[in-house]
């Protein structure tokens, strides 16, 4: 007995009746309007690739500019440390900012090396330079007062006592009190409050010139992951599709840039302005206390500087935001609308941080809470656009790795 | 048979007795057997996969809240450092399944367990695990084990070769309503007119090597919508008919190929090749041993007289048929219900669920919960973030009743915190097939005074007119694509 008795004969009524559905169905859905017209061939060829391509650049590039400015940190608070006096305290912070700055434009760009480890090609070198918007200033007084900063062990300690957020509070706080509660160690035994005000600030300097080092060492480690001379991961990005292990499709490395791209929501809107706007997690009126730049003052700049870093790769990584960024995958796919939308979302969000007077957040929070309630709007409404029709339109984002049928 | 018949005119007695005679006459039990090992083989593979690739802690332990079906929210939550647990046993029963060890208890057990994973998290829903869970509440009737299986090496007495028609009947007509649903699903506008969202998926994969450049042309969106939607609607017709069957099948493995390379729809593929099978002969595994030298050809077992139908099927029997006929309309009733709420589907998603509209919709959505204090005024945000795992987030952002449950919880939340009353509205936005994003629920509702319910929802705007975006092809997904 066989399945596979005879070929059956191809019936071929069944053939014209195929035909005659799908020419019913044709004129029945054809809604008269003249179809859109395609591109002529080569248009938008390898937009991107060319996104991947120019955005590890820029990457890089931004990552190659953050290096002195790591070592002219390193640098400085060796000097504060050995030769304690206002100008080198002046010194230190002035290379604390311009450190800084180059970072906030890092903080869009967590791709590859510098994002957590579940990401594709993830090392955790951020979090290990900025772990914001993880901080605990009484782990950096326990550290003062035990001089775990010595420690051999101290590079691989938690990274909320090392990176930008530990040199802010070594670098910029002259207050005497600990923020740690009467169940700490330091504050029960009262070695805290042991340490004269000399040892203290002794005790900071020095720790401030540890965290500098370190801080150094991880951009270097950042360099090195991208550049062609070290780990390459510029080519990692570039080369996206078969046969690469981090990238298996083009697709994956896009989703892994707009995951960066996902800052201004996490940590933008809803950690740098939601929370001390008491929008959430605050019980008073508002909390300045959750504001991202503590004792700097730097709070406006940083969500300035994130936002350049966003338009880098959304727009491109040239001068003015020119070159090659998803807007012109946008662009290419027939997508205008939504890179225009895009474009002019981030300029309405840059707009309201222009327009709040104060310095910084802190001052404005205190005397105009509604301008900087615009700046939240403003980045939510970047947020909105990025959740929904810039996903949408570029199939990005689906969860890695799960299976679905439902969309 | 009149008095299985149930008594009557002689006009209809005699096509109840044929239908009878129909659903009861003897066939082949081998189908049934592959059926049964393959449907096990399915369920191991997949609790493998959900164990090796962490899904396990992902879907059940990560989440901090869940997201129940209506009507269900009592199904009681197993610990999250249990769930692994679930998943191991899971793996085991379909490997008692697939040898045919303790039949009926395993099936029982498998189809609880699987039914509960399921139920776990509204967020988890796939239609192919809806699926695998209603073959295995249909394969907890059918005695699939009386043949090639350890229990009936076990105990002789069980051993059969033959098994009443209805078993394969249940099971092609479940297949059946997923095919034709799937087919019908895809008769809109936005997939026939406008081969959305199949140009948006197709549009972001010329990056893969062979096809990729394939994906690139327009007019390959549009023959895939149709040919999709041709597939699904007409493939079961095919598959019924003897003469085309093998090609159909064919078919059916080059459609699902096609749809595995192009689409993260894991084991999807994988159980509708399955599942089609029993479309064939009832004797194909047979066959099919012979061919490749197994079994001596001629091995159709004889199956005349020894399985005939009762004369009278008793009240036992009527039960059964009774609860088959209630089982099928609530196939085909399921998936029609959405035309009682009017409005597309695709974006009120009221009759979304258990209605087979598989692969038709690209979505996402963004929402922001808005809290304020009754007594005192005062306002909060609340992203999802606070409260889900970014699937969850990504799920509940486009499906109305999963943002009113979350709504309540966080008013439930607030309440708790504050003892004031709370107003909670959403601020949700969804792009649907490339449509410019629009407000989904109306922001002035407060969703904390919101029941949930099956009637329609008042507070879901209506859909956005207009047609989604038509995408170009970028060409390339990098050098090395």
């Amino acid at each position: 007995m066989t399945v596979f008795k005879a070929r059956p004969e191809a019936p071929s009524w069944l053939g014209v009746r195929a035909l005659g559905f799908i020419a019913v169905l044709c004129v029945a859905c054809s809604d008269g309007k003249p179809k859109p017209v395609d591109p002529p061939p080569g248009a938008g060829a390898d937009v991107r690739a060319r996104l991947l391509s120019a955005a590890g650049e820029c990457i890089l590039g931004t990552a190659r500019d953050f290096l002195p400015r790591a070592a002219a940190l390193q640098a400085a608070t060796a000097a504060l440390r050995d030769a304690p006096d206002a100008a080198a305290q002046a010194a230190a912070r002035t290379a604390f900012h311009e450190a800084m700055d180059v970072w906030q434009v890092m903080e869009a760009m967590q791709v590859g090396p510098a994002a957590p480890r579940g990401s594709p090609g993830g090392a955790e070198i951020r979090d290990n330079i900025h772990s914001f918007p993880l901080y605990n200033r009484c782990s950096l007084e326990e550290q003062i007062v035990s001089k775990g900063y010595e420690s051999a062990s101290f590079p691989s300690s938690l990274v909320t006592r090392r990176g930008f957020l530990a040199l802010e509070y070594l670098l910029f706080y002259e207050g005497a009190e600990t923020a740690c509660g009467p169940n700490s160690a330091i504050v029960a035994q009262g070695t805290w409050a042991a340490l004269s005000v000399d040892e203290r600030a002794a005790r900071k300097r020095a720790y401030a010139a540890v965290v500098g080092a370190d801080v150094h060492v991880r951009a270097r480690a950042l360099v090195d992951a991208w550049a062609p001379e070290g780990g390459n991961f510029l080519k990692t990005l570039a080369m996206a599709g078969s046969g690469n292990k981090v990238f298996p499709t083009a697709q994956v490395a896009l989703n892994a840039m707009s995951d960066a791209l996902f800052y201004v929501e996490r940590e933008g809107k809803d950690q740098k302005l939601a929370r001390p706007l008491a929008l959430r997690d605050c019980a008073s009126d508002i909390c300045p206390e959750l504001l991202e730049s503590q004792f700097a003052g730097r709070s406006k700049q940083n969500l300035h500087l994130n936002l350049v870093g966003f338009r880098r790769i959304m727009d491109g990584c040239g001068p003015d935001f020119t070159g090659t960024g998803f807007d012109d995958v946008l662009a290419a796919a027939g997508a205008e609308g939504v890179a225009t939308r895009m474009r002019q979302q981030v300029v309405e969000a840059e707009s309201a941080l222009a327009a709040v007077e104060e310095e910084d957040l802190r001052q404005a929070l205190a005397r105009d809470k509604a301008s900087v309630m615009t700046v939240y709007n403003g980045f939510k409404g970047i947020t909105d656009l990025l959740k929904t029709d810039f996903i949408t339109t570029l199939d990005l984002e689906p969860p890695a790795g799960l299976e679905g049928d439902n969309d | 048979m009149t008095d299985a018949a149930g008594g009557g005119s002689g006009a209809f007695q005699r096509p109840v007795a044929r239908m009878w005679a129909w659903l009861l006459v003897p066939r082949d039990i081998a189908a049934l057997v592959a059926f049964r090992v393959a449907l096990g083989l399915l369920i191991t593979v997949s609790a493998v996969r959900f164990l090796a690739y962490g899904w396990v802690g992902a879907l059940f332990v990560q989440p901090r809240f869940r997201f129940t079906y209506w009507g269900v929210g009592w199904v009681p939550v197993l610990p999250g450092p249990w769930m692994p647990t679930l998943f191991v046993v899971l793996g085991v029963l379909g490997a008692l399944l697939m040898i045919g060890l303790f039949y009926r208890a395993t099936v029982v057990l498998l189809f609880t367990v699987f039914a509960y994973v399921q139920l776990f998290d509204v967020t988890n829903y796939l239609n192919h695990y809806y699926l695998v869970s209603l073959l295995l509440a249909l394969m907890c009737f059918v005695p699939a084990h009386r043949a090639f299986s350890v229990d009936a090496w076990r105990r002789p007495a069980l051993r059969r070769d033959w098994l009443p028609a209805w078993c394969t009947v249940l099971l092609r007509f479940q297949v059946a309503v997923v095919y034709v649903f799937a087919g019908l699903a895809k008769v809109t506008t936005d997939w026939l007119v406008h081969a959305q969202p199949l140009n948006i998926w197709l549009a972001a994969r010329t990056g893969l090597p062979w096809v990729g450049p394939l994906l690139e042309q327009r007019w390959v969106a549009y023959a895939a919508a149709w040919g999709g939607m041709l597939f699904d609607s007409t493939i079961v017709l095919f598959l019924l008919w003897r003469r085309t069957r093998p090609f159909a099948y064919v078919v059916v493995l080059g459609f699902h190929a096609v749809t595995f390379v192009l689409f993260p729809i894991g084991m999807f593929p994988f159980i509708m090749v399955t599942a089609a099978l029993v479309f064939f002969d009832p004797s194909w595994p047979r066959a099919l041993a012979a061919r490749v030298r197994l079994l001596p050809a001629a091995v159709r077992p004889s199956v005349a007289g020894e399985g005939a139908p009762p004369a009278a099927p008793g009240w036992k029997g009527r039960m059964a048929l009774g609860a088959a006929l209630a089982y099928a309309f609530l196939q085909v009733a399921l998936p029609l219900r959405t035309h009682a709420y009017g409005g597309n589907v695709l974006w009120h998603e009221q009759g979304m669920r258990f209605s087979w509209r598989v692969m038709t919709r690209e979505k996402n959505g963004s929402a922001t919960f808005m809290v304020r204090d009754s007594v005192t005024g005062r306002q909060w945000h609340v992203p999802p973030s606070q409260y889900l795992t970014r699937l969850q987030e990504r799920e509940m952002a486009v499906q109305p009743d999963l943002i009113l449950q979350l709504a309540h919880r966080i008013a439930r939340d607030f309440e708790t915190a504050t003892h004031h009353p709370m107003e909670v509205r959403a601020d949700a936005r969804v792009s649907l097939n490339g449509r410019m994003s629009e407000p989904l629920v109306d922001p002035s509702v407060d969703l904390a005074k919101e029941e949930d319910g099956l009637g329609p929802k008042a507070w879901i705007l209506p859909a956005p007119e207009g047609p989604p975006v038509h995408l170009r092809p970028t060409r390339g997904g990098g050098p090395g694509a």
